[in-house]
């Protein structure tokens, strides 16, 4: 399997297919029994614990129940992952500042995540992933536990993140919705194995969808099963 | 008993019973500096070499494990005497206060080791997944996350453990440890001056009121989950 440098690779498939194991082999979260893992040329599997410690700066990652430290503020959550990335203390409260607003949270940084709502949170946990400017992000199943409103939003930020920073995008999703929206490329799982894996066509617009109320969508529903 | 009696007792004793609060606060004040120094990472080490652990090791898991379940199960009495030999080598000596305190200090390391392994059992695992994907080392992750995110259960866990030394410390009057529960038992008990063991009582009763009050509050002011 390969991932297209600057695209955004959608996994989809059912519960247990092996979707997030998958996505866990690219930064060996998990490690496999056998073959290799390439990240700019370099097979992971055979560098060592502190070059693979590395490398993981590199991959940020994002995870579904958003994995905070919830008794770090959100500055504290981002500042965590630029320590961690040996970043000299001087440039850290610039960069925090950087992303924190690139995801639009800059009046949240003194904030608990328990404070924060669950799109929220999964902004502070892009921002955490993206402190060390990675130039491939992970992100595992990231609009599960959000709502279709919220969902969009997100996938907008994932969308302006991959255009405007050139990051390489993996997500595993079971949404048939969010590879639609976002993605260039998909693969299928099935019973642990990618059993398919194709191009979708490119779309220009910055915003996939308006932003529609709920009115709207549920009577554009309504319409739609009428027109059939 | 009246605030007379309170009175009269305090004014015959009252140089007994500072001294006995000072060997108190002494014996347990250093099992809980020891327990924090050495059970903090003990209980870690317990958590980290478990089965599925970031340093997964079965024997060091099954020999932790037993060192503290065998410490934790000596009724504290026995643990006292039997410690003597390692207490000589380390005091000098296997009475006073500071004799005294070692066979507390070991049981502080222990009971609070359980605590600390608990508390870090508490963090959810993807905190520690999310710190292995940023490139945290196994240091790291034990300082920048699972200490931050267990904080309020490691300080409630040592509020049970320091109430649990001040109960263990009356016990050691037997080696001329001192202390208020020694007091207790010699002036009051053994004179059969009652009242002057219900005022110990009473006495201790405020210590541990304090103690756990203080506890409670540190560890929910920590907690921001």
């Amino acid at each position: 399997m390969e991932i297209e440098t600057g695209g955004i690779h959608g996994i989809i498939g059912t519960s247990g297919a092996g979707k997030s194991t998958l996505l866990r082999l690219m930064n060996l979260l998990e490690r496999p029994d056998e073959g290799s893992v390439l990240f700019e040329e370099r097979d992971l599997m055979r560098v060592s614990e502190r070059e693979l410690r590395e490398a993981r700066r590199s991959i940020g990652m994002i995870f579904q129940q958003f994995n905070l430290v919830h008794n770090r503020t959100v500055h504290g959550n981002v500042a965590a992952a630029l320590e961690l990335a040996r970043t000299p203390k001087r440039d850290r409260e610039r960069r925090i500042t950087e992303v924190l607003s690139f995801v639009g949270l800059e009046d949240k940084v003194r904030q608990y995540p328990a404070q924060l709502s669950g799109g929220q949170k999964q902004r502070v946990a892009i921002a955490r992933a993206m402190a060390s400017n990675p130039k491939l992000l992970l992100c595992d199943e990231p609009t599960s536990a959000l709502d279709p409103q919220t969902t969009e939003d997100l996938l907008n930020t994932l969308l302006h993140i991959n255009r405007t920073l050139g990051v390489t995008i993996v997500i595993v999703t079971h949404e048939m919705e969010v590879v639609r929206q976002i993605c260039t490329r998909v693969s299928v799982m099935e019973m642990g194995a990618v059993v398919d894996t194709f191009d979708l066509p490119k779309r220009s617009e910055e915003r996939v969808r308006p932003n529609l109320s709920y009115r709207e969508q549920i009577l554009g529903l309504v319409h739609k099963e009428d027109a059939q | 008993m009246s605030i007379e009696r309170i009175m009269e007792i305090w004014a015959q004793y009252h140089e007994q019973i500072w001294e006995a609060i000072g060997q108190t606060f002494y014996m347990v004040g250093m099992s809980t500096i020891a327990a924090v120094i050495l059970g903090i990472p003990l209980g870690t080490l317990i958590f980290v070499t478990r089965p599925g652990g970031m340093l997964e090791n079965r024997g060091a898991s099954v020999f932790l494990n037993t060192l503290v379940n065998v410490i934790r199960s000596f009724p504290f009495l026995l643990l006292v005497v039997f410690m003597f030999p390692l207490t000589r080598l380390i005091v000098g000596t296997t009475i006073g206060t500071t004799a005294a305190t070692i066979p507390l200090a070991i049981v502080a390391i222990a009971g609070y080791s359980r605590l600390v392994e608990q508390a870090l059992v508490e963090v959810p695992r993807g905190v520690i997944e999310a710190a292995r994907s940023m490139g945290a080392s196994r240091l790291e992750i034990v300082w920048k996350f699972l200490y931050v995110e267990a904080r309020s259960g490691l300080v409630l866990g040592l509020t049970t453990s320091i109430v649990s030394f001040i109960s263990y410390s009356t016990v050691v009057g037997i080696v001329g440890g001192g202390g208020v529960g020694d007091f207790a038992i010699r002036y009051g008990y053994q004179r059969f001056e009652m009242d002057v063991t219900i005022c110990m009582i009473v006495l201790m009763v405020l210590l541990v009121q304090i103690v756990q009050v203080l506890g409670s509050t540190i560890s929910r002011k920590i907690d921001k989950r």
